[in-house]
């Protein structure tokens, strides 16, 4: 009966497949999969052909998407065949639809690999029907309190799935996934040498982390991005380790080089959390036999898609837009790293906006607080323009204890990108640089579609 | 001068509740007050409760709890003479364990807290975020909160810190927070005393009072402005959801 249910699913997922490749090519990444688990429980268990040794999950809080479109781009460079939710759908459904397309009608998996970038929330799940022998775990960070609330929500979810029979790839710098070394997997770590980038935290207001093990002072040496770099607990020690085989040193921004073991690689993107993204790419394909003239030749191709940075003309003004996760201050830390780097005058519109994913509705901004403003401030910014329809003054205060003039701000409480454009008419500064979640980013591009 | 202890704050550094220590600095300097902020870093370390006003626990992972309680144990005589003094001592989100009797986790297992607090905890199954909006004491002092909840509360008797207007609280009929003298457990985030400046500036006035300096006036409407004006946003925006809800 079982497999009666398995195979009218994949005839379903594949017929469901192949209407939207033909109607809208690229969408319904989750369709196929979805429909298939409406007819069978345990669908992606039922698939035959896999080599688990050679699936390979990519989870954690930031990086999953880079990482994964980078590591299937190398195995795809060096010829081998690879099923992946590159579409970014991490769901147990994205998967499936990823599997129903890349196998038989007799549900015989065609590729050699299977690598797939996998919601940390629901790994387990995922696991329990598909028991990948390679976990890649990116970091954990603070993220999407809303559904996670704390890291060790999402620590407890992934060590649930972790045994002594697979290998995990743990970054070197990140406290809380180095721990889980201690489970008794094969434990591949990764890491990054101290760069011109490295930056450190002395301030009396830096705060840094509990440690994993005995929940005692994390202490940082200095730090290759906000949470990740040398470290060691202040009480057990624990710390990262001294000298491990995937290390990116001699890193190079001057000419877009770094080495690896005694290969020296070219990058075409340059912020340091990519170069955790290289490392662990090159980890993983060095595992699978993949040369290091074929791991370079992909890194030439790479091209990373869903980018967080995105330019729009306005009259005489360019607004470059940076994408931010919701309620991650890693990624609005990065966002305003990004804009401090230009040091010419400039407009920052800031939306931090209310949490409307799921309900109840509500107002967070207080990761805005967890975020270093020094150098955003010292950055030449001539007005902040914080909008929002209820967290536009939250947001304007968060600034003010960072240190910004109140004159300098505009409180701007709407979402109405007219306004927004109007306030923006007011300054001769043709700069501006714009943070927001994506739908409001969209609003603006379907904005000045109009006006075309 | 002003003594405030910054309990733990690598540890206790959950959701940019290191705001509510600018806040109460803010404040303080409006009020003309003078600050001193000690950080206690690491569990061996001492806090000097004779030299200090105000101690500040914010919002950690419910798994540092017991280490934190097995801490502040080495300390207890010197807390609870602390406590008994009516000294303040400000407690957010799931550091409200550390004071109460007993804390249930998810997986079955439980641990002692100080037993300050006459209430009970349960870690939650699943997280619960909301927006929070509540009055305290006699005075209905309003404060506008977010509220990630991990840990549930039951009150055994009536020493509940305010009443919820908007929200969930302690998730124990309208109860939100609970105060033992000025032992102070909000689940408010936001950070709360940067929300809110004028709970925040009765703190500092009690903290000053209670070692004999009354501090007679009042900081201006104005300085509160924009906490003032994203309150009356975010009483709109609950508005909005209560219509849908």
């Amino acid at each position: 009966m079982k497999k009666i249910k398995f195979h009218i699913a994949l005839i379903v997922g594949k017929t469901i497949a192949f209407i939207v490749n033909i109607i809208a090519k690229g969408r319904g990444t989750n369709l196929s999969g979805k429909y298939a688990y409406k007819i069978c429980k345990n669908f992606i268990k039922e698939f035959k052909n896999i080599d688990y040794s050679k699936v390979v999950f990519i989870t954690g809080t930031n990086g999953k998407s880079t990482t994964n479109n980078m590591i299937i781009n190398a195995l795809k460079t060096a010829g081998k065949t690879v099923t992946t939710n590159l579409e970014g759908a991490n769901l147990i459904t994205g998967i499936a639809t990823a599997m129903i397309k890349n196998s038989t009608i007799t549900g015989k998996i065609k590729t050699e690999y299977m690598i797939f970038e996998t919601d940390e929330r629901y790994l387990k799940q995922t696991f329990d029907q598909l028991p990948a022998k390679n976990i890649c775990i990116t970091n954990l960070q603070k993220d999407q309190v809303q559904r996670n609330g704390e890291p060790d929500f999402i620590y407890q979810k992934i060590k649930a799935v972790l045994n002594k029979d697979m290998t995990i790839y743990v970054n070197n710098e990140e406290p809380r996934v180095k721990s889980f070394e201690d489970i008794g997997c094969k434990v591949v770590y990764y890491g990054i040498e101290r760069n011109d980038k490295s930056f450190e935290k002395n301030d009396f207001y830096d705060v840094t982390l509990p440690c994993p093990k005995c929940n005692d002072k994390v202490k940082f040496q200095y730090y290759n991005i906000d949470n990740v770099g040398k470290f060691k607990c202040v009480n057990c020690g624990f710390k990262s380790e001294d000298d491990i085989e995937y290390f990116a040193k001699n890193i190079n921004y001057e000419d877009n080089t770094f080495e690896c073991g005694n290969t020296k690689y070219t990058m075409n993107y340059t912020q340091p959390f990519f170069l955790y993204n290289y490392v662990l790419c090159i980890a993983i394909c060095k595992n699978f036999g993949i040369s290091e003239e074929k791991i370079q030749e992909s890194f030439n191709t790479f091209k990373n898609i869903g980018g967080r940075l995105e330019t729009i003309k306005y009259k005489d003004k360019e607004i470059k837009y940076i994408r931010i996760k919701q309620e991650n201050p890693e990624t609005l830390q990065s966002a305003l790293d990004y804009v401090s780097l230009d040091k010419t005058n400039k407009i920052l519109a800031i939306g931090l906006e209310e949490l409307k994913d799921f309900k109840p509705y509500y107002t967070n901004t207080f990761y805005g607080f967890d975020c270093d403003y020094k150098e955003l401030i010292n950055s030449n910014i001539d007005k902040y323009i914080c909008f929002s329809e209820a967290v536009a003054y939250d947001s304007a205060n968060i600034l003010i204890y960072a240190g910004v003039e109140k004159d300098k701000i505009k409180v701007l409480p709407t979402e109405e990108i007219v306004d927004i454009l109007e306030e923006l008419d007011k300054y001769d500064t043709k700069n501006v640089y714009l943070i927001t979640w994506l739908h409001a980013y969209e609003a603006l591009e379907r904005h000045m579609e109009k006006l075309k | 001068m002003l003594n405030i202890v910054w309990a733990y704050p690598d540890i206790l550094n959950l959701h940019g509740d290191r705001g509510n220590l600018f806040a109460l600095e803010r404040v303080a300097k409006l009020l003309g007050i003078e600050t001193k902020v000690t950080k206690i870093e690491k569990y061996n370390e001492k806090i000097d409760f004779k030299n200090t006003d105000i101690i500040l626990f914010n919002v950690g992972e419910v798994k540092v709890m017991p280490t934190l309680v097995y801490a502040l144990e080495a300390q207890e005589k010197e807390l609870m003479e602390y406590i008994e003094a009516g000294k303040i001592i400000i407690l957010i989100g799931t550091t409200g364990c550390i004071m109460a009797k007993e804390t249930l986790r998810a997986d079955g297992t439980k641990f002692k807290g100080l037993g300050v607090l006459d209430m009970i905890c349960t870690e939650r199954k699943d997280v619960y975020g909301n927006d929070l909006h509540f009055t305290i004491g006699e005075e209905n002092t309003e404060i506008m909160a977010n509220q990630i909840q991990l840990i549930d509360t039951k009150l055994n008797s009536d020493i509940a810190l305010g009443k919820v207007i908007y929200g969930m609280g302690n998730n124990d009929g309208n109860s939100e927070g609970a105060k033992y003298k000025n032992v102070i457990f909000t689940n408010a985030l936001g950070p709360v005393l940067v929300k809110n400046p004028w709970y925040t500036e009765k703190l500092v006035k009690l903290a000053m009072a209670n070692k004999g300096e009354e501090i007679e006036n009042a900081i201006e409407k104005e300085e509160f402005e924009i906490e003032l004006n994203s309150m009356e946003c975010i009483k709109k925006f609950i508005e909005n959801k209560r219509k849908e809800e």
